[in-house]
């Protein structure tokens, strides 16, 4: 089990390649249209590395890298490390990279979507917190080898929290309604701008981590059902690209208030629910 | 040999102080306070590796006496100022003090309990006043040259007068004593807000005079009820009473939360940012206002389970998230850090009113490494106001083109704060943690929600500030490090050095430094794992591989960043083809305006909730 989630770990921006790319053909389908092929992500790749190199500073450059690294060593925390709640945070610092760099220039639009990725940092950090919470007390530990051996599955006692989880990972995801650190029709895609060529596809790549990392913790709802697991995955998947496909992008002020004023409370009153009578 | 040591730790900053106000030449009171930095540090460490714990010493009679006096010709004192300065409450307040101050000692018993009490929680705040207090201190003395040399000796005297009497007030059994000495904290506070002596000072100056009046006022009200109902005089007797006296509890928590400046007593500490910055350093920062957290792990043997303390936990609660909401609205560099400060002492509160092991250790983390980290950054507030005029944040703007220096160490000063793989991180890890095992109690499951959201809306915080300081507009290609006056790069750099390094070696300290103080505190420590640098306790384990990694990517990315230069063509930044002229600047959460109000008062009420019903008094 610890090799498999290593070799996991070690390989994740190819899962995450695969999976961005079965997400946009499933995209493309639901518009009624082919879509590009499963490994066009892989494709991208090298053709943006082929491309000649163009940047602003080396400094905004470097944090794309490291916005890439530090979003590999999260999900690698997430899946080896021994505590689940540390992964979370260091979720947070890969963050941090990707939006001193959007501030890192004198770019309107790379500025604008930065301080908009502090909005989701406000809005979805805590819901994560809240979900790691929850697999604590259904199974109780904080270490993910023990979480995958739960019986029963996480999500009969935190049905609430999952449901929670699965109304934020478009927040994460920078999925409509809430892609609004990208936004392309108002600023551009905000932080991606300003990268270009390999910069440009380690930020890319991160984003593809991103998912890794959200549909593991996605995963982590199965407990010992691996089954299960994968069903709540390919679940959140699909709900995630029919939401994508069927909304409008919304303000920040909605966001957070949506996240903070009814999801934040749902996941609050599902586990006060099992920490008071759930045992 | 302790009473030797902790009246050294006491007389010698007065002694000091006398020395550099009567001599007046900037040379002597860089010497005085260098001395002070040594000598009050290896007393301290002597103290922590040599004594006896914990110890209630003797002093002699005629002690009582002077301290009766003094109490007396300071209370004086803020009704003259009151009456100077035309201001009702701070004279209404001087006389009601005044008045229960002379029913207690009236109704007082006579007592042989010893007036000192040292254990290892008065060494780790006598390190603490030592190193980050003296390096105020001797950073103060250039401040001043600056500012106006010709008043340095009686600013930078103040400053080190006050080293001592915080170190004797956390030294202090008898709780008359504790009330001199609260209200000598009031004085410092007074007397170095007002410094300036322009009319904002003035104002300032009295808020909080009033303010913290009320503070002590609680103080004497918990008093004159342990004294009447229980004949207790003594923080000794109040802990080890076999019925908790839930009266004089809550009133001492009354006095911690106004010292601590939590809502609605908030406005004291934001208005004593008028002062200059060494005052709210040593004063609003790092050291007075840790009295509050102080006196509350003081109290928490007797505290930990009570209604008292988990209407404590609630309202520190919403306190910290609030306090960290409204930072958001500030442009004032020194209103945030102020905003951040009160948060963060609202967390230690909460963590000491929680009481467990962990939670107290959770606690002595916070109250070090926020002393450090707000040290840092105040004194980085005072170098940028002195050498590069920047008051707000937006005077940060491109800061890194003329200051990269600067601008790391206050990266790293706040990113200590929230950041894996920072001390104050581990103890916020460890606290959630805590809170999510304590399940039958609904107050500590509230407090998951509060770290999770007030951790989150501070990380925000942080980040918008240093992003404005990091708006470039080309490559660099030669890095020039800024030249700083070293007496204002020296105490930044310790600073930033004790983080750094306490950080990478955070299991042994908290093995050996914060373990022992909570086994003093509590009479139980956490067993942290002592064979290895990841931190281990109970079933929580945090390797050492990721603190290193993340590390790495905090702390040296940054730097090297600087100096890696990638072979690639510049591209000018997206305008649309518009030649615009572009004007960076950030988000204000104006809407908060219109809600804080009522935040004042739900803080107000959950203020009056915790004495009333926390107090036993229904």
């Amino acid at each position: 089990m610890k090799t498999l989630l290593l070799v996991l770990a070690i390989l994740a921006p190819l899962l995450g390649g695969v999976i961005y790319g079965l997400e946009r053909k499933v995209k493309a389908r639901m518009q009624n249209r082919m879509g590009p092929p499963i490994l066009q992500p892989f494709y991208d790749f090298f053709k943006l590395a082929d491309k000649r190199p163009l940047q602003v500073h080396s400094f905004h450059s470097l944090m794309g890298i490291a916005f890439f690294l530090a979003a590999w060593f999260a999900v690698f925390s997430l899946m080896v490390g021994p505590n689940l709640l540390v992964a979370i945070f260091l979720h947070v610092l890969a963050l941090l990279f990707i939006t001193a760099g959007g501030f890192s220039v004198k770019s309107p639009y790379s500025v604008m979507g930065a301080l908009r990725e502090l909005a989701h940092i406000l809005a979805a950090e805590p819901i994560l917190v809240f979900a790691v919470v929850g697999l604590y007390l259904a199974s109780g530990s904080w270490n993910v080898i023990d979480i995958l051996h739960s019986e029963p599955p996480p999500l009969l006692k935190m049905p609430l929290v999952f449901a929670v989880l699965l109304l934020t990972l478009p927040i994460l995801l920078k999925k409509s309604p809430f892609d609004i650190s990208e936004a392309h029709q108002e600023i551009i895609g905000g932080w991606e701008i300003e990268f270009s060529g390999i910069y440009y596809e380690a930020v890319y790549t991160a984003k593809w981590l991103e998912y890794i990392f959200v549909y593991f913790i996605i995963f982590l709802f199965g407990g010992a059902n691996y089954l299960l697991g994968l069903g709540l995955v390919l679940l959140a998947f699909l709900f995630v690209a029919l939401i994508d496909n069927s909304t409008t992008r919304l303000t920040i002020h909605h966001m957070v208030k949506f996240s903070l004023g009814v999801l934040l409370p749902l996941a609050a009153f599902n586990v006060f629910w099992v920490a008071l009578w759930g045992h | 040999m302790e009473n030797l040591l902790v009246w050294s730790l006491i007389l010698i900053p007065w002694l000091s102080a006398l020395g550099i106000f009567l001599l007046r030449k900037h040379l002597a009171a860089v010497f005085l306070t260098a001395f002070n930095l040594l000598v009050l540090t290896a007393l301290s460490l002597y103290l922590w590796f040599n004594g006896n714990f914990p110890v209630t010493l003797q002093t002699p009679k005629f002690l009582d006496w002077i301290i009766t006096i003094y109490d007396y010709g300071l209370l004086f004192y803020f009704l003259k100022q009151g009456w100077e300065h035309k201001n009702k409450a701070v004279s209404l307040l001087a006389v009601i003090q005044l008045i229960l101050l002379t029913w207690a000692l009236l109704i007082m018993p006579h007592s042989d309990i010893g007036n000192l009490y040292i254990d290892k929680l008065s060494v780790f705040m006598y390190l603490i006043v030592a190193t980050v207090g003296s390096l105020i201190t001797l950073f103060a003395t250039r401040y001043m040259q600056d500012e106006d040399p010709s008043r340095e000796a009686e600013f930078v005297a103040i400053l080190v007068w006050f080293l001592g009497v915080m170190n004797f007030a956390v030294s202090v059994n008898n709780i008359e004593w504790f009330f001199a000495l609260f209200e000598t904290t009031t004085l410092a506070s007074y007397l170095l807000i007002r410094f300036r002596r322009d009319e904002i000072s003035f104002k300032n100056a009295l808020l909080a005079l009033w303010m913290n009046q009320i503070g002590g006022i609680a103080i004497l009200l918990a008093l004159l009820f342990a004294v009447h109902k229980y004949g207790i005089t003594h923080f000794t007797q109040l802990l080890q009473h076999k019925e908790v006296a839930l009266f004089p509890l809550a009133f001492l928590s009354a006095a911690a939360l106004v010292k601590g400046a939590q809502m609605p007593f908030h406005r004291w500490l934001l208005g004593a940012m008028v002062a200059p910055t060494p005052v709210s350093a040593i004063l609003h920062s790092a050291t007075m206002v840790k009295i509050a957290p102080y006196l509350i792990l003081r109290l928490s043997p007797v505290l930990q389970n009570t209604l008292l303390a988990k209407l404590l936990i609630i309202y520190t609660g919403f306190v910290f998230v609030v306090t960290a909401l409204l930072a958001l609205n500030e442009v004032h560099f020194k209103r945030i850090l102020a905003y951040s400060t009160i948060s963060l002492l609202a967390l230690m509160m909460l963590a000491g009113a929680v009481g467990t092991p962990l939670a107290i250790t959770v606690a002595l983390m916070l109250i070090a490494f926020h002393a450090l980290a707000k040290a840092l950054l105040f004194l980085e507030a005072g170098v940028m106001e002195k050498l590069y005029k920047a008051k707000t944040i937006y005077d940060m703007k491109h800061l890194i083109n003329k200051a990269p220096v600067t601008v790391f160490f206050i990266l790293v000063g706040f990113l200590s704060m929230t950041m894996v793989p920072f001390a104050m991180f581990v103890a916020k890890w460890l606290l959630i943690s805590e809170m999510a095992q304590l399940l039958s109690k609904a107050s500590y499951i509230i407090t998951v929600g509060i770290l999770a959201l007030g951790g989150a809306i501070l990380t925000v915080l942080y980040l918008k500030i240093l992003g404005i300081a990091i708006n470039r507009d080309e490559e660099t290609f030669k890095v020039k490090l800024e030249k700083q006056p070293f007496l204002y790069a020296f105490p930044n750099t310790v600073y930033v050095a004790l983080i750094l390094l306490a950080t990478l070696l955070i299991s042994p300290v908290l093995a050996h430094l914060f373990a022992p103080i909570t086994a003093d505190i509590v009479n139980q420590a956490p067993n942290f794992a002592t064979d290895t640098l990841d931190v281990v306790v109970d079933n929580l384990r945090l390797p050492f591989w990721q603190i290193v990694i993340a590390f790495f990517f905090v702390v040296v990315f940054p730097i090297i960043a600087h100096f890696i230069h990638f072979k690639a063509d510049r591209a000018p930044e997206y305008t649309c083809g518009e030649p615009l002229k572009v004007q960076i600047s950030t988000y204000n959460m104006v809407c908060l305006e219109k809600a804080y109000p009522y935040l004042e008062m739900v803080a107000l009420a959950l203020f009056v909730l915790v004495l009333i019903i926390g107090g036993g008094m229904l």
